[in-house]
């Protein structure tokens, strides 16, 4: 029986002095794993990813035109911004293929042959509830393209489109880092990032409730 | 090693520290606050190029210009044309409907034809075409053509002209147009002014308008070319009487609401002229020199004849007129000296929205009031505006079988010794064709109308159409007609095809417009012109050969001529060579003629004994009554006072029910209304805004057909009351129906 | 980026003149297919039926014949309140309505909006509207909704904007064409637009150049429930006394003094 007794308080002395190892090393173990979930493969899993249907060259088409961004992404007469392309813009030089890029051959076969528009995956798109003038920031504010979209004109090739699987935005909106921190004004597109430039600005800050932007500034 | 509870519990607080100190928490908490604000049930409207096309709206009689605001392909909302001479940037709120008419489920898909167990199936368009061509060869290879009518629902333009064509070039008379008060306007401008005119009012410039029911600001005429001539008006500080039993919203809005008995307005009209006359007030200079019948006179058998002046001194004093159509003396003698003492005043009759023709006589009178005062073909007056005459196709050439058709003699009676003015009576359709028996009809057209739900007694209608062995109709529209039908042969809607507008209804405004497409045709729908050129072209020979034109589009342009190229790109034109309004007078004497005889009140159906109450509809700028159904928009903004869940509410005075022994409801209770025509259960609303033993229902409502929007809500007017013919017209001249309210039975 | 232009604030506003309004409806209509209000089969339950723009029938209550009608299109009053404490923005606990400065108008965001009915309970004309139903529009209809103003969902309170997208878009063309503010037409909502009788008139309450400014000082204007202290930018105007006093709720004996307005107004 003391034997028996005597063990029992062997293996308690141990498991004392050894659970204190124990403790930390699970805590470690535990730390470090919803660390790498969390920076790792949170990230992996909220995305999926998805190629556009065309890859486009900025840089390639930059060359080729006299109006920088405005060449082919242009203010319509009524003040509105055209945004992407559309085919009819495109038509005007490809009507055939100009190179010899599979990816040209690809858009006149596919799109400019079958009058289809390419369903392009925008990085930049913002729920329906939002209302963004071009107008406002490019004319009277006198911003560049850069600011918010970042240098895409120097792009040679079209980055992957990561589609958030549980809000349907592209990761751009949120910004590559995960911790949201961004370096470049470009990195981020939420709201929080409108109201930060606004106040920085020092755009009007009108609301009531809030004595920030109102709503109906950037809603609709 | 083993994991016990404690180093279990460790790893849970170091994965929660771990978790705390990635991104997850913060990313997952915002990413799910995104998310419960996505909805992927909601459409979300794709974005695109705002541009607007200009056009006309058809969908009444107005002849409105429209701008319809479209991003990119899509048409997303209708705008009333700035500019425009009819309505200048101004629409009503059937226009702005218009695209739930457009993209809305009631739409005709394809061309259908009915199967033997009354479901539909759909058929190609060169099967639809040569299905008719057929039925109408053999029609008229039997030597009977006369057996084919047709139902339009306009008389002008080029679309009913294309159908008035066939039916000539394919040798039947039946043509027959959907009658409104413009039909008793023609007649009376006929006989006083010896006129081919319909009658254009300039409510704009006159500085007293006495209105005997016409509902100026509740859609008739040009609706919104009315709403702004009133406001004008109004803004001008003229005056504006409405003579009517119910306090309509143009009653509620006039300087003055009298109350009258109803169907007396023409005893009205003639005891004001009896007190105009009587005390002098009359335009001696207009009276004098441009009539003829206002003194007495003698004929050319040496006859002597009573003239205008003395009939009306002798039958219709103050005191008479009082009595019969309940407006006290002192008020007529102060209307007669209001309406004598302006300047342009003007008097306007065809009750609620004109829909309806009326009594001959009661337009006789009323326009003889307008000659008193001398408020003909000017500023601020009536004025007989000449037949749109931009259609001048050569007479189709008609073979023998077409001629000998064409001989025989019309339907309806119309344009007989009896009825020389009148074009068509469509109110005798149902008792011509009749419920059993052979009918005299065997194939019907029918373009641009919903005969199975405006015509009175739609019941008798409906039976009629049954009794037709091949009904074809040209809808866009599950309407009731096209319900009944046998075969549809779907129009594209107003958005999506060119069609010429006439110049608007009831107003004095030259304007030809021209409707173009807005929208790429959203189905397989052939253009109601197109359709009828293609019928004609397969029954080839002499009715082939009077449709040479490729298309509708190719005859629209060869008719407008040198207007084309304006028209379309301007969407209207104001033609130089105006119809003139004619200032002069074609009838017998080369004058203005008044008439001193046969004013007779029309009597209405029912025998007051067991109907103590007289039913009567009113319009409302809410509810479409003609052959467009409502669209959901305007339902929805119908009050509840009008239509409650799927009850029709009628309006009743109070003391109606006080005085009534078989009667007992509160507002909102259900009761039982019948007519000698029929029977319907309706709510009742009390209403201090109309005339004691009066029923008023809404018009619009009942409609069977159409969608879940519309069908089932109330009850249709039309099924509660029938024709009354005018002794003079033969026009449909009912303006109510006996009735009768009880409590339904507990 | 530019400094912003300093403007004189701006107080969007709308003088409805009630002599001129028929009660066709057409102002129902045009802000319904302007705003991309959904429609349900049956809508005659009027506390339900989503009518941002809504025409009240209002009688003298007199016996036949000296009954009377008026009509009175109601919008959202856009209360400036004190300072731009409406009723409903003050009440919000999410947020989601607002009072703008620049612009006087009380807004609505909608996927802020969490439902809890607060501001309706607080609102005095009814001008909000509960969704009780998600919208659904029959196959095909959906072609015309605009995408200048986002569908609401179910479970969410929605309200006239005075048809706010078109100041923006207005807004827009003028950035883009270098100017700094909206000619008076550049901006006017979809009801005024529509009125085929000119009975609305919209502007900028605070410009002398706009029509409403003088509209608005008529000795035959009123608004609705003034005594509340909303402070509401619709005015009316009617010849008509009894219409002017309808406008308010008085007590019996109160029903003849002429309404002394300059208490209320500011």
């Amino acid at each position: 029986m003391s034997t028996s007794e005597e063990k029992t308080k062997e293996v308690s002395a141990n498991a004392d002095s050894d659970s204190g190892g124990a403790i930390i090393l699970f805590f470690i173990i535990g730390f470090v794993a919803s660390l790498i979930a969390g920076w790792i493969i949170f990230p992996k899993l909220l995305y999926c990813q998805k190629k556009q249907p065309i890859d486009f060259n900025h840089v390639l088409h930059m060359e080729e035109v006299d109006d920088g961004c405005e060449s082919c992404h242009f203010f319509r007469e009524d003040g509105t911004y055209a945004g992407v392309p559309k085919l009819e813009q495109c038509v005007g030089c490809h009507e055939e293929a100009v190179g010899e890029d599979p990816e040209e051959v690809k858009f006149v076969n596919e799109y400019v042959a079958k009058e289809r528009e390419v369903p392009w995956l925008i990085y930049s798109k913002q729920p329906d509830c939002v209302f963004f003038s071009h107008a406002a920031h490019v004319k009277t504010a006198g911003m560049d393209c850069v600011t918010c979209h970042g240098p895409i004109g120097e792009s040679t090739s079209l980055k992957v489109y990561e589609e958030n699987w549980i809000t349907g935005y592209s990761r751009d909106i949120w910004g590559q880092n995960m911790s949201g921190l961004k370096e470049h004004a470009w990195d981020r597109m939420k709201m929080d990032d409108c109201a930060e430039c606004h106040v920085k600005n020092n755009v009007k800050q009108t609301s009531v409730q809030t004595k920030k932007g109102a709503c109906f500034v950037c809603h609709k | 090693m083993k994991i016990d509870r404690r180093s279990f519990l460790s790893f849970i607080i170091g994965g929660a520290a771990g978790t705390a100190l990635s991104p997850l928490p913060a990313k997952l908490t915002d990413d799910l606050s995104i998310w419960t604000q996505n909805w992927p049930w909601t459409p979300v409207p794709e974005d695109g190029e705002a541009i607007y096309a200009d056009s006309v709206c058809t969908l009444c009689p107005g002849g409105c210009g429209i701008s319809v605001r479209k991003i990119d392909d899509r048409a997303i909302k209708i705008e009333g044309m700035k500019g425009h001479p009819v309505n200048d940037g101004g629409i009503c709120i059937l226009g702005l409907s218009g695209l739930q008419l457009l993209y809305g489920p009631t739409r005709v898909k394809t061309p259908l034809k009915k199967t033997s167990n009354g479901g539909w199936k759909k058929i190609s368009w060169d099967e639809a075409i040569a299905e008719v061509a057929e039925n109408l060869g053999k029609l008229r290879s039997e030597g009977q053509p006369q057996a084919l009518a047709c139902i339009s629902g306009s008389d002008q333009g080029t679309v009913p002209q294309l159908f008035r064509r066939f039916m000539t070039a394919y040798g039947s008379p039946n043509y027959m147009c959907v009658p409104s008060s413009q039909d008793s306007y023609s007649i009376t401008l006929k006989l006083m002014q010896g006129a081919q005119a319909s009658a254009g009012f300039d409510i704009e410039n006159a500085d007293f308008v006495l209105s005997l029911g016409s509902g100026i600001i509740e859609g008739w005429g040009s609706p919104v070319c009315m709403f702004k001539a009133n406001s004008a008006c109004e803004a001008k500080k003229g005056k504006v009487v409405q003579i009517e039993p119910r306090l309509s919203n143009t009653a509620a809005k006039a300087d003055q609401w009298i109350p009258i008995n109803p169907g007396t307005e023409g005893d009205l009209a003639l005891g004001l002229a009896h007190l105009i006359i009587k005390d002098d007030l009359y335009d001696k200079d207009f009276v004098g020199n441009n009539t003829f019948g206002f003194d007495d006179w003698t004929d050319d058998k040496g006859k002597s004849c009573q003239g205008f002046r003395q009939f009306v001194l002798e039958n219709y004093g103050p005191e008479k007129v009082a009595e019969t159509t309940g407006i006290d003396a002192d008020t007529l003698t102060s209307l007669a000296k209001s309406f004598a003492s302006a300047s342009n005043p003007v008097a306007i009759c065809g009750r609620g929205q004109g829909k309806r023709p009326g009594s001959i006589h009661e337009f006789i009178a009323v326009h003889a009031l307008n000659a008193l005062k001398g408020s003909i073909n000017r500023k601020g007056g009536v004025w007989a505006v000449p037949e749109p005459n931009y259609i001048s196709w050569a007479e189709p050439e008609t073979d023998a079988v077409a001629q000998k058709g064409l001989q025989t003699p019309r339907i309806d009676g119309a344009g007989t010794e009896k009825y020389p003015y009148t074009k068509s009576l469509l109110n005798r359709f149902a008792e011509v064709v009749g419920s059993e028996g052979e009918s005299p009809v065997k194939m019907l057209f029918v373009s641009g109308a919903n005969p199975c739900f405006t015509l009175p007694d739609t019941g008798a209608v409906k039976a009629a159409f049954e009794n037709i062995p091949l009904v074809v109709s040209f809808s866009s529209y599950m309407d009731e007609t096209a319900k009944a039908a046998d075969l549809i042969l779907p129009n594209h809607v107003f958005l999506e095809r060119y069609e010429d507008v006439p110049p608007p209804a009831g107003v004095n405004k030259n304007v030809i417009g021209l409707s173009k497409p807005v929208v790429d045709p959203q189905f397989d729908t052939k253009h109601a012109g197109d359709a009828i050129i293609s019928v004609a072209k397969a029954l080839k020979g002499s009715v082939g050969s009077a449709f040479a034109w490729d298309s509708y589009e190719a005859c629209l342009q060869e008719t407008m001529g040198d207007k084309w190229d304006s028209l379309n790109e301007k969407g209207f034109v104001v033609p130089d060579t105006a119809p003139a309004c004619e200032k002069t007078y074609t009838t017998p004497s080369g004058k203005f003629e008044f008439f001193a005889a046969g004013y007779e009140q029309v009597t209405i159906e029912g025998d007051e004994k067991w109907y103590p109450l007289i039913l009567m509809p009113y319009d409302s700028m809410r509810l479409s009554s003609g052959f467009i159904g409502n669209p959901p928009f305007m339902t929805k903004t119908v009050e509840d006072t009008v239509l409650k869940g799927n009850d029709i509410v009628v309006e009743v005075n109070p003391l109606t029910v006080r005085e009534s022994s078989a009667l007992f409801v509160k507002d909102g209770d259900y009761a039982i209304l019948s007519t000698p025509k029929g029977k319907a259960t309706v709510r009742v609303h009390l209403s201090e805004g109309i005339m004691p033993g009066i029923v008023a229902m809404p018009t619009g409502l009942g409609h069977t057909a159409y969608d879940e929007y519309l069908a089932g809500k109330g009850t249709n007017f039309n099924e509660l009351i029938g024709p009354v013919e005018d002794p003079a017209s033969g026009l449909d001249a009912a303006w109510g129906i006996r009735a009768k309210l009880a409590n339904i039975a507990s | 980026m530019k400094k912003e232009h300093e403007h004189k604030a701006k107080k969007y506003g709308m003088v409805i003149d009630l002599d001129k309004c028929t009660g066709c409806g057409a102002c129902m209509v045009a802000c319904m297919a302007e705003n991309n209000v959904p429609f349900r089969a049956d809508e005659t339950d009027k506390l339900l039926s989503i009518t941002w723009m809504r025409v009240y029938k209002l009688t003298n209550a007199m016996p036949f014949p000296k009954t009377e009608i008026c009509y009175l299109p109601r919008p959202c009053m856009h209360c400036e309140g004190s300072h731009g404490h409406s009723p409903c923005v003050s009440v919000c606990p999410a947020t989601a309505t607002d009072y703008s400065e620049a612009t006087g108008i009380v807004s609505q965001i909608y996927t802020r909006c969490f439902g809890c009915r607060y501001c309706m309970a607080a609102c005095p004309y009814h001008a909000r509207y509960f969704n009780w139903w998600d919208p659904v529009w029959p196959e095909g209809m959906e072609k015309y909704l605009s995408p200048n103003v986002s569908p609401r969902m179910r479970g969410i309170v929605e309200k006239c904007s005075f048809c706010f997208h078109r100041y923006q878009l207005a807004m827009e063309k003028a950035h883009y064409e270098g100017r700094h503010g909206l000619e008076e037409d550049e901006y006017q909502t979809s009801c005024t637009q529509a009125c085929p009788a000119g009975a609305i008139t919209f502007g900028d309450l605070n410009n002398p150049h706009h029509a409403v400014y003088k509209l608005k000082k008529s000795e035959n204007a009123f608004r609705l429930l003034e005594r509340l202290g909303t402070n509401p930018k619709v005015y009316y105007t009617s010849s008509r006394k009894w219409v002017r006093q309808a406008g308010d709720n008085y007590l019996r004996d109160e029903k003849d003094n002429v309404i002394d307005k300059s208490k209320f107004r500011n």
